[in-house]
């Protein structure tokens, strides 16, 4: 997987409401391109973008080829931001708490600490 | 600035108050030895925190993860307004200091631009990061703005449906 890919094929509007709409379940290109007011044609090569990027996959039958998600893919690109998140949420629950213990710390100590430098 | 080039809808905001008074705020932000203390998920080690706090100046950091990965980070500071604003960009590094690609993706702006205002609200601080791509690649910004979407908890981000699908997996 070439995440590159990935998050180039997601920087588009459009393509990210296709695959919000497939989100819901198997479509064929047609149904897909009828929200859009867009050409099938340009409805495809949306679609092949998304498919290059392993989002997509289109289905066998010859005649509809729905086309579906591709969890795994997906799920990548969402263990990776879930790893950047915890970065900041972690980091600033933690300063949360730090700044209790150091505003709890007794008063000794601090006195004790000062003395120290 | 890198900070003028992004659309503001690329901007990722973290809003945070804390019941501390603004300068200890500031400097549990600013001082080496308070940072080593909350700067890294949870249950991360610090390896290494070395910060000098003047403009052009560096804070490189390390961390390693419970399964032993490390994680380097690097901030260069472009304002320092004590004790109210900190502006730095923030990007992965190698224990070298040298600027790498984030460490569990390979598509991530290489210099983030982070501008942080300290209020003081009496008593309690309220911290404002405004966040922002900086000099990117569409794929880049794309990358960081999906890490926003996901950052506002109970947003309706244009993955919102996604995020519940992916939890149906």
């Amino acid at each position: 997987m070439n995440l590159d890919h990935v998050f180039g094929a997601l920087a588009d509007p459009t393509r990210r409401a296709i695959l919000a709409r497939l989100a819901d379940g198997e479509v064929t290109v047609s149904e897909l391109a009828e929200p859009f007011d867009m050409s099938l044609p340009a409805v495809s090569k949306h679609l092949r973008v998304l498919e290059e990027a392993g989002l997509i996959s289109k289905g066998r039958d010859a005649q509809s080829r729905p086309c579906k998600l591709e969890p795994e893919t997906l799920k990548a690109v969402d263990d990776w931001l879930e790893n950047y998140r915890r970065l900041w949420n972690e980091s600033l629950d933690r300063l949360e708490d730090y700044l209790k213990t150091l505003q709890s710390t007794p008063k000794t100590e601090k006195r004790n600490a000062r003395r120290k430098k | 600035m890198p900070a003028a080039k992004n659309d503001p809808k690329d901007a990722f905001v973290i809003v945070r108050r804390f019941a501390a008074p603004r300068d200890l705020v500031w400097d549990c932000y600013t001082k080496e030895e308070h940072l080593k203390n909350w700067w890294g998920p949870k249950g991360f080690k610090m390896l290494k925190c070395a910060l000098d706090l003047r403009i052009g100046g560096v804070f490189h950091y390390g961390m390693e993860s419970p399964t032993g990965q490390a994680m380097w980070g690097k901030w260069v500071f472009h304002k320092i307004e004590r004790p109210h604003l900190l502006a730095n960009t923030v990007s992965f590094s190698d224990e070298n200091c040298a600027i790498t690609p984030h460490p569990f993706a390979p598509v991530w702006p290489p210099a983030t631009y982070a501008e942080t205002t300290f209020e003081d609200l009496g008593g309690e601080t309220e911290i404002r990061l405004v966040w922002e791509p900086g000099e990117a690649t569409e794929a880049e910004i794309e990358a960081f703005r999906m890490a926003h979407d996901g950052m506002n908890a109970g947003c309706e981000g244009t993955f919102s449906n996604l995020d519940a699908y992916l939890k149906t997996l």
